[in-house]
């Protein structure tokens, strides 16, 4: 049991797991807490048994002060020192970034059930979108603008920092550094609605060079399987999705350029299998209830499966 | 005597029991041949006039009824549905209705006694007792609404009129006893329709689209009280031939209607590029594109009235259709009345 305890604290979506200096001092500060907890539970239990012991005769006086020690001064010193130590702690947390910075931002835009994603230039012009999976290099901030698009959610990667609302009509900066390479889990964190539970996306933290070129390829994508984008096109999925050099420039649902990239489907919710992929086509509904995606188990099997192919190996 | 609670209970004992037993014993009559008593016959009455105008529809919930696209889908129906019992202006009740109880009214005469929110009430439930049938679905109270807008224009129709609303082959030969016939053609023949037609064209549609859509009709997937009685008796077997038959043919040359441009723009954009914010997508991504699916049908060309009316009914998620009608609603859940107007008036003149 002991290592199953210790071993769920590890991995792509833990806190106490950190991968970057903020997530870094999250896991110092939620230390320093159980630590400083640990202090108060012990103090507290001795002076229990100090009371229970029967041959102690306490007078008056003598009880007032324990009252007073036990149940003021001493809590009051405790609470104050552990927040004051999380009030230093949080420019650490949480660094202040101005916001007229002309940096290069990724705007994350929360909906209803998955993640809008937009490289942004310096200038605050879109290179281009993706959705459910963001990469960043290692070693320096990645600034996000965060956005909802229709009810609040929150974006969390506990592997790299706190959580931060997505508030509709709202943009909530914040910066996450990542100090080794790997792929984490992001969750949304505030209730929005049936498949929240199903919301998820994943962050792959990579090298700057690595990224750079990444950025390059990502803005001049060129899909191959012509049949198969086809049988997308002609049943109409390009109304809602977009896959760059093609004809697909819907705006509507996740862009899907490069979608043979991605680990997961649907927002972290299934794995990235042509079977599955398939199955969300012809069921978006089964899999994550209330979707906005029509399911397209009416076409035939075969158009199904061809437009599965498609995706699994689109680059 | 004096009248005490067991006398009461026993009353209501017996009373139940004596009527069960003269309904047994056969002594009621239900032949249509002897009629009602008078007295019955205006209890009768009395009680379906205060029915049907306690539960009316307020004249301030009646749509305009002024639009002439109301009158020739009703009328064709009219024809089908209503004509065999109460008559039409080209044909009188047979003897074989009139020996109803009660005979089917003469329209001519009744309607102009009943106001438009009375006659809905009416057409859409029937009345029970009487073998007025309820509208086919209560799911279409626009039909419903044309058929109110017909009724209104009856009283001062005469035959050749009705004849040429209800697109009948003309009045029967010397010695022909049976309706007069109608056909698809008589309410979609293209010289027929014009850009207020709520009737559309089928001419050029997909074979699929068209296919589908009979098929959703006689299957209840797509309700509509007027095309579940037009189709939903053919064999079967036939459908596929109709579908075919409008497939292969020529949309006649229309004369352009005269369009707000603005408009037309508004509808080009909508239709290029949707409106991602609101979630509608661009109509062009699914129809009207080469070697698209052709269960989407063809757009370009049809009746703007036809369109909007589709839009709505989308929208209010009535429309129903074949296994890919829900893609529709699901399009038309961000449209304004006001960009339905606009798709409608691009896509007629496209």
């Amino acid at each position: 049991m002991a290592t199953s305890l210790v071993s769920s604290c590890s991995g792509s979506h833990s806190t106490l797991d950190p991968a970057g200096p903020e997530a870094a001092k999250v896991a110092q500060l939620f230390y320093v807490m159980l630590a400083g907890g640990a202090v108060i539970w012990i103090g507290l239990v001795s002076v229990f048994i100090y009371a229970a012991r029967k041959k102690h005769q306490h007078t008056e006086e003598n009880a007032g002060r324990v009252i007073l020690w036990g149940g003021a001064i001493i809590p009051s010193v405790i609470l104050c020192a552990l927040l004051s130590y999380g009030m230093w702690l949080m420019p650490a947390i949480r660094p202040w970034v101005p916001d007229d910075q002309s940096v290069r931002r990724i705007e994350v835009t929360g909906e209803q059930f998955w993640w809008r994603v937009r490289y942004l230039d310096e200038a605050d012009g879109i290179m281009f979108e993706t959705a459910n999976e963001v990469r960043i290099p290692i070693g320096e901030p990645a600034h996000f603008s965060l956005k909802a698009a229709d009810v609040i959610h929150s974006f969390w990667v506990p592997s790299l920092g706190g959580k931060m609302d997505m508030i509709p009509g709202r943009t909530n900066p914040l910066t996450l550094t990542a100090d080794r390479e790997g792929t984490y889990r992001g969750v949304c964190a505030e209730f929005c609605g049936e498949s929240h539970a199903l919301m998820a996306f994943t962050v792959r933290a990579v090298s700057p060079a690595d990224h750079e070129a990444w950025l390059a390829e990502r803005s001049a994508s060129d899909p191959q399987d012509a049949e198969g984008l086809a049988v997308f096109l002609n049943n109409g999925c390009g109304a809602c999705h977009a896959i760059s050099g093609t004809a697909a420039n819907g705006r509507i649902g996740p862009d899907l350029t490069a979608f043979g990239e991605r680990g997961t489907l649907a927002a972290g919710t299934l794995p990235h299998t042509a079977e599955d992929i398939a199955r969300f086509v012809a069921h978006p509904g089964e899999i994550k209830p209330g979707v906005k995606m029509p399911h397209f188990g009416m076409l035939p099997e075969d158009d199904i499966k061809k437009i599965a192919a498609f995706l699994k190996e689109l680059r | 005597m004096t009248i005490r609670w067991k006398h009461l209970i026993v009353l209501a004992i017996i009373a139940p029991v004596l009527g069960l037993g003269i309904g047994w014993s056969g002594l009621m009559s239900v032949r249509a041949s002897s009629g009602h008593w008078a007295v019955t016959d205006w209890f009768l009455h009395w009680v379906m006039r205060n029915s049907v105008s306690a539960r009316a529809v307020s004249p301030d919930k009646v749509p305009p009824l002024d639009d002439p696209g109301l009158i020739p889908g009703a009328a064709g129906h009219f024809e089908t549905a209503c004509a065999t019992c109460h008559g039409s202006p080209a044909q009188p009740r047979p003897d074989s209705v009139m020996a109803m109880l009660p005979p089917p009214p003469d329209l001519q005469t009744v309607v102009p006694e009943w106001s438009d929110g009375e006659l809905f009430e009416i057409v859409k439930h029937g009345v029970r007792f009487t073998g007025m049938p309820a509208w086919p679905t209560q799911s279409r109270d626009d039909e419903i609404w044309s058929m109110v807008a017909f009724l209104k224009k009856l009283p001062e129709m005469d035959a050749s009129a009705y004849i040429k609303a209800s697109g009948l082959h003309g009045m029967g030969q010397a010695g022909e006893v049976s309706p007069l016939p109608i056909t698809c053609e008589s309410c979609h023949a293209e010289s027929k329709l014009n850009d207020g037609s709520l009737v559309p064209r089928l001419a050029g549609q997909s074979e699929a689209y068209l296919l589908s859509a009979l098929k959703a009709y006689t299957g209840k997937q797509r309700p509509s009280g007027i095309m579940q009685v037009a189709v939903g008796t053919l064999p079967a077997e036939s459908l596929p031939e109709l579908a075919a038959y409008y497939a292969r043919q020529t949309p006649s040359v229309r004369e352009a209607v005269a369009q707000d441009p603005a408009l037309i723009e508004k509808g080009k954009t909508l239709a290029e590029v949707g409106r991602a914010s609101d979630k509608v997508p661009a109509c062009l991504s699914c129809h009207d594109k080469a070697g698209a699916n052709p269960a989407y049908p063809k757009l370009s060309g049809q009746n703007s009235a036809y369109l909007r009316q589709q839009l709505l009914l989308f929208q209010a998620g009535t429309r129903g259709g074949s296994s890919y009608g829900h893609l529709m609603s699901e399009a038309a859940k961000g449209l304004t009345p006001q960009d339905m107007d606009a798709l409608a008036a691009y896509f007629s003149q496209r």
